[in-house]
């Protein structure tokens, strides 16, 4: 009897642990579940930090290379944007219409993504090639 | 200060730049956390700006009923939630402006501080080149005609916006989503029409 509660009670505090943490695994496989409901303001969000993330990594990865001229900046933002239709229409499935339309949903954190990718490829490009 | 650190590194100053656009970042934040955030006036403002755009939201996309009678008062309904949201949303920029002075002055002594650090010296190199319009800011008080010098104050610019913003979502300080302006570019409602 103790011991089925002890059980019970560990099992109970894991699980806690599991949603007080930032991702927990159910928040983490609801990303690729195309079969998850979504509120506005949350996709909105998984939107907006993907665009950051890709930002990040092609700015970092532009001022390694180094990848120079503004035809890149281009490139960039369709990778992103493709990203992002990607994501929302092929992975989550999701209709577009009640979310506003492809325009509301491709504009999150675009502006300040582009600010983001241009931060991180003039400080890589300028810190490690000159 | 960077330059102390990283000698070898001709741009190192783009660091010193990149580290006190952080800090004041932070220091703003905790500012306005401290005259705007946690204030009751501030949390029930946002309240009804995210409960009124969600029963907006849930208005337009419901079925279109057939009577006219029926049609008529629910979109003087939708008119009426659409006023409460747009009075609501102006009474928060009017009070996050008031108390964004005290922000917006920090960041113009932290600019002033900078400029005097910097002025007339290139901090990075763009690895593109800027537009016309663009180089008004990026070759600001910069010496030569090479466009892709970067001044201190478009790699601040740079910095403010993609830090601070990406620290208020961060925080979520962020302004909801139903408020006006939201969005640096607003689409239509196609349902509106």
């Amino acid at each position: 009897m103790k011991e089925r509660k002890s059980a019970k009670l560990i099992s109970q505090q894991q699980q806690q642990l599991h949603q007080n943490g930032h991702l927990s695994p159910s928040k983490f496989a609801k990303l690729f579940d195309p079969e998850a409901s979504w509120d506005k303001d949350q996709l909105g969000d998984v939107l907006h930090w993907i665009r950051q993330v890709v930002a990040l990594v092609c700015g970092l990865l532009w001022g390694a290379i180094p990848l120079v001229g503004g035809m890149w900046l281009l490139v960039f933002l369709a990778i992103s944007s493709g990203i992002i239709y990607g994501y929302y229409a092929m992975v989550l499935k999701i209709d577009e219409e009640e979310f506003g339309g492809h325009g509301a949903l491709l504009q999150e954190g675009l502006f300040v993504s582009i600010m983001l990718f241009l931060l991180a490829w003039t400080l890589v490009y300028s810190l490690t090639h000159f | 200060m960077a330059a102390a650190v990283f000698p070898n590194l001709k741009y190192s100053d783009s660091l010193t730049v990149v580290g006190i656009s952080v800090c004041t970042a932070v220091v703003c934040e905790a500012i306005s956390w401290i005259l705007i955030y946690r204030t009751t006036s501030y949390k029930s403002l946002k309240s009804s700006i995210d409960k009124a755009s969600k029963k907006l939201e849930t208005m337009k996309t419901d079925s279109n009923p057939s009577k006219l009678s029926v049609k008529k008062s629910k979109t003087k309904k939708i008119d009426r939630v659409e006023t409460s949201l747009k009075e609501s949303s102006r009474d928060l920029s009017l009070f996050k402006f008031k108390s964004g002075a005290v922000v917006a002055l920090v960041l113009f002594v932290v600019f002033g501080l900078l400029n005097s650090l910097f002025e007339g010296k290139a901090v990075a190199k763009l690895p593109f080149v800027p537009l016309r319009i663009v180089q008004k800011m990026s070759h600001r008080g910069l010496q030569g005609e090479d466009p892709t010098d970067c001044s201190m104050a478009f790699l601040y610019l740079l910095c403010s916006i993609s830090i601070r913003s990406n620290l208020q979502k961060f925080l979520g300080f962020s302004p909801p989503r139903g408020a006006a302006g939201a969005g640096l570019f607003p689409m239509p409602d196609p349902k509106s029409n």
